[in-house]
């Protein structure tokens, strides 16, 4: 991953077109599909596809100006790029999205991984647990319980998505697992 | 291939047993791999790049070319504002 901003600096760097877009052909291939899952969980997925295709475009068109020096500040800035371009051009599918998927369809989602990696018994029983814990909570509970275990979001990108401090996020995603996890056992 | 969900994971799921956290990564590697199978557009998206990287290297170079006229970079504005969340 110390790769990622070593190619963002180069590539901050780099004057040849030929060059530039060999390293964001590059770049993209490691944050694609974060960003997929970021999206497809953001917004609708009739509109994700389009959306996917907008944020890529905004991320690449803005790469040059990015300032930071750690992979950290490059997630934040990618993601903070993604939020505004799914709020701009994409405000009814963004709101329509706050539902997670319910728990059939994201079993749905593991069944289709079955044929390349089957699914044995036990880790059938460890994904069903998963799920629950998911899916168990109100909406805006299991929203902040998605961003942040299976996104990845850490505990500042989920404060400056939702505007609260670091210390209320980190509070609220503790308190939501809590009740997940009472709900679930 | 790992997520960043997998790396930051295990950084901060300090509240969760060992046997959920197994299982959240390999959940979460699963929807992965079923998001990349039903929308192959890698290439789609490669081409979307080249064409953003062109388009601005252009911008950048007529910039150069006439330092007097203000490229038109709406992107570059866009990024540093935070989401309307008003409506």
């Amino acid at each position: 991953m110390d790769d990622l901003i070593k190619i963002v600096r180069t590539y901050r760097l780099t004057v040849g077109l030929t060059e530039r877009i060999r390293l964001a052909e590059e770049i993209f291939r490691h944050i694609e599909p974060d960003l997929r899952v970021f999206v497809f969980s953001s917004v609708t997925h009739d509109a994700a596809k389009d959306a996917l295709q907008e944020v890529l475009k905004a991320v690449a068109v803005s790469l040059k100006q990015f300032k930071g020096d750690t992979h950290k500040e490059f997630w934040g800035w990618c993601y903070r790029i993604a939020r505004n371009k799914l709020s701009d051009h994409f405000r009814q599918q963004y709101a329509e999205r706050v539902q997670p998927l319910p728990p059939d369809e994201l079993w749905q989602i593991m069944e289709s991984t079955a044929q390349a990696k089957p699914i044995s018994p036990g880790v059938r029983h460890d994904l069903e647990h998963i799920i629950k814990l998911l899916t168990a909570t109100k909406p805006d509970c299991s929203d902040l319980l998605w961003k942040h275990y299976v996104i990845g979001l850490d505990y500042a990108e989920i404060a400056e998505e939702r505007k609260l401090s670091y210390d209320n996020a980190r509070m609220k995603i503790g308190r939501c697992l809590d009740e997940a996890k009472s709900l679930v056992s | 291939m790992l997520g960043r969900s997998q790396v930051a994971g295990f950084l901060i799921m300090a509240e969760l047993s060992q046997k959920e956290q197994l299982a959240l990564h390999e959940f979460s590697a699963r929807y992965r791999e079923a998001l990349a199978k039903q929308h192959q557009t890698p290439e789609q998206s490669l081409d979307i790049v080249r064409d953003a990287v062109r388009e601005q290297y252009e911008q950048e170079m007529g910039a150069k070319r006439s330092p007097s006229i203000e490229p038109s970079t709406p992107e570059k504005e866009r990024e540093p504002e935070e989401p309307d969340q008003g409506h």
